[in-house]
């Protein structure tokens, strides 16, 4: 097996019915409604290597969702093949669910009117593992992840921070090959946010787990991602290592300048002032217009400097740019690596 | 939808750990206990008071006020301690929940029925309890012959798990519907009239009667309470039989409803 994931030509289509408009629309759709096709996964072709930790980034409706309840068996692909640990997700369904785990970050496998200890035991049962083995990693997982003075309380009373680190827990006990994580940092706060980020990172470079990844949250693709897929209309827009989408895809980057002057009037092309402080100026350039090295002689020309940062634009801006570049191509290609 | 998350490995341990969970949490949720239990007080105060009026006034025939009491206490029983599992099945459906449950190594089904037998297990000892002391407190003695409430018990159980699986289709029905209440209305209605929840079917048309005997409400409520008016060991026999007859009926129709499901599945919420 080479690959832990394989995706040939991956397509899913539903069929919608459409709603006509007005009352009279309403009472005629009650005996035939007109049905169209929905395509959510279209020609989705890639492949993961075990171990890596890949990012699928994309707007609402792209098709992430659907593509991992394909990868997990939950789904029939309406064509086109696809490999998980060299079997058949829809086909092999029982063996691939002892192997994977899935976390969704709206979703629980808790119960909540118990501690999560016996939500653990109940998955230790459900999954087979024998009771040492999960005494075993129970016990690694509550230190790793600082469950200890909450395995007692029932679930409801944790804080959402505190429940995404048991609903982690609970994936991982049965030690999966691969996990899928559908936005698991929704709604956490930032510091929650980088704690799961963290563990997640770490758990899966210790057990050389592979990640499939789905978050509208781009910092957790940065923090946590080797890898990003980013999709759109079912199909991928770009497949690269995170450090090059930064390098490659968008000719920007963000100078933040604390001059002795209480403020700095660029006047190059290609060049924005973002925000505007006393004796603190930060502008966005626009590289294929202006270069650093012009923006940074230009700002010495008119004064002196205390303090100079340049950085990449933040990835958020990054894949906006890249989902308007498709907005504005109806067929878009894929960006190869 | 793939075929093998229908054929799980039976494994009959892990659905006895999701029963004893279930039962743990049913424990853990007090006010629900308590509210059942307020309820079922309520109704046997009521009807207590209604067929103490219609029985002065002779119109209970040969059974007393006192065995209409405790007849409508084992129809209630049976009735209140069915848990829900159709609701649950909907949420699923409804929410997308059923995608990130179809992917654990038990079947969806078996584990949703394996929940619902547990917090109904709870259900059932404690308003068999409670309806028991109550039903007693309210009529002021045991019915004529008290022995034929000892058959109610397991006919009371095989009730229940005709009741489960007649739910767990009825919230199937989800699949193609989304909204599974008007089935359940209708469902419960039936069970109501034909089942004899208030009465027994002795006092029914001879044609409705005969009707009822038909449909698995006969022996599913009245069949039980029936238990109240005397030992029979025969027709406890014979409604046992009845019981289950139709739950393997509605065990086949559930399987084959959970199929075809699962085949047309097309999860909510992307």
């Amino acid at each position: 097996m080479s690959h832990a994931i394989e995706v040939r030509g991956l397509r899913k289509t539903y069929q919608v019915r459409e709603r006509r408009e007005g009352f009279g629309g309403a009472v005629r759709d009650l005996f035939r409604a007109p049905k169209s096709e929905l395509v959510a996964v279209d020609d989705l072709s890639f492949a993961i290597a075990p171990g890596e930790r890949v990012a699928f980034v994309g707007p609402n409706g792209a098709g992430k969702s659907t593509t991992i309840k394909i990868l997990s068996g939950i789904l029939h692909p309406s064509a086109g093949d696809a490999a998980v640990l060299g079997l058949c997700p829809w086909r092999d369904a029982r063996e691939i669910a002892f192997r994977i785990g899935t976390v969704f970050g709206q979703r629980s496998q808790l119960w909540i009117h118990l501690p999560a200890a016996d939500s653990f035991d109940l998955l230790a049962r459900i999954y087979e593992i024998d009771p040492a083995t999960y005494q075993r990693r129970r016990g690694e997982f509550v230190e790793a992840f600082g469950l200890g003075p909450l395995l007692k309380q029932p679930v409801r009373q944790l804080s959402l921070g505190q429940r995404m680190r048991c609903e982690l827990v609970a994936s991982l006990l049965h030690a999966p090959e691969i996990l899928f994580l559908d936005e698991p940092t929704i709604g956490l706060d930032v510091t929650a946010k980088a704690v799961i980020r963290d563990l997640i990172r770490e758990q899966s470079r210790r057990e050389g787990r592979t990640l499939l990844f789905t978050s509208h949250d781009t910092g957790d693709m940065e923090s946590v991602c080797d890898r990003v897929i980013v999709i759109h209309r079912g199909r991928i827009l770009l497949d690269r290592p995170v450090a090059e989408l930064r390098r490659s895809y968008i000719g920007r980057k963000r100078i933040t300048l604390h001059s002795v002057a209480e403020s700095v009037d660029l006047k190059l092309p290609g060049v924005e002032v973002i925000e505007r402080r006393p004796h603190c100026t930060e502008v966005d350039v626009d590289l294929k217009q202006s270069s650093v090295e012009r923006v940074v002689q230009e700002v010495l020309r008119l004064t002196r400097i205390n303090d100079l940062a340049i950085e990449d634009p933040p990835m958020d801006q990054i894949v906006q740019a890249i989902y308007a570049d498709a907005e504005s191509t109806p067929a878009p290609e894929a960006l190869a690596p | 939808m793939t075929t093998a998350v229908l054929h799980l490995g039976f494994r009959p341990a892990k659905y006895l750990a999701v029963a004893r969970t279930a039962l743990r949490q049913a424990l853990a949720e007090r006010a629900a206990i308590v509210g059942r239990m307020a309820f079922f007080f309520v109704i046997l105060l009521i009807f207590s008071q209604l067929w103490y009026v219609v029985g002065e006034m002779g119109a209970l025939g040969e059974l007393g006020a006192t065995e209409f009491l405790w007849y409508l206490a084992l129809t209630e029983w049976v009735m209140l301690s069915l848990t829900p599992v159709h609701l649950d099945i909907e949420a699923d459906v409804r929410s997308g929940e059923i995608a990130y449950r179809l992917s654990r190594p038990i079947s969806y089904l078996g584990g949703r029925l394996a929940e619902a037998a547990g917090d109904c297990a709870l259900r059932a000892v404690t308003l068999g309890i409670w309806g028991f002391a109550m039903a007693y407190l309210l009529a002021g003695s045991l019915p004529k012959d008290p022995s034929g409430l000892l058959l109610a018990l397991p006919l009371g159980v095989l009730a229940l798990g005709l009741g489960l699986l007649s739910m767990a289709a009825i919230g199937v029905t989800a699949f193609w519907l989304q909204d599974c209440s008007p089935v359940y209305l209708v469902w419960q209605k039936a069970a109501f009239i034909l089942g004899g929840l208030m009465l027994p079917l002795e006092i029914y048309p001879d044609w409705l009667r005969q009707v009822a005997d038909w449909t698995p409400f006969s022996a599913f409520m009245y069949g039980v309470g029936r238990m109240s008016f005397g030992f029979d060991p025969v027709l406890a026999g014979e409604v046992a039989l009845r019981l289950v007859g139709w739950s393997l009926l509605t065990t086949l129709l559930l399987v084959w409803m959970y199929r075809r499901a699962l085949r047309g599945l097309e999860v909510n919420g992307g």
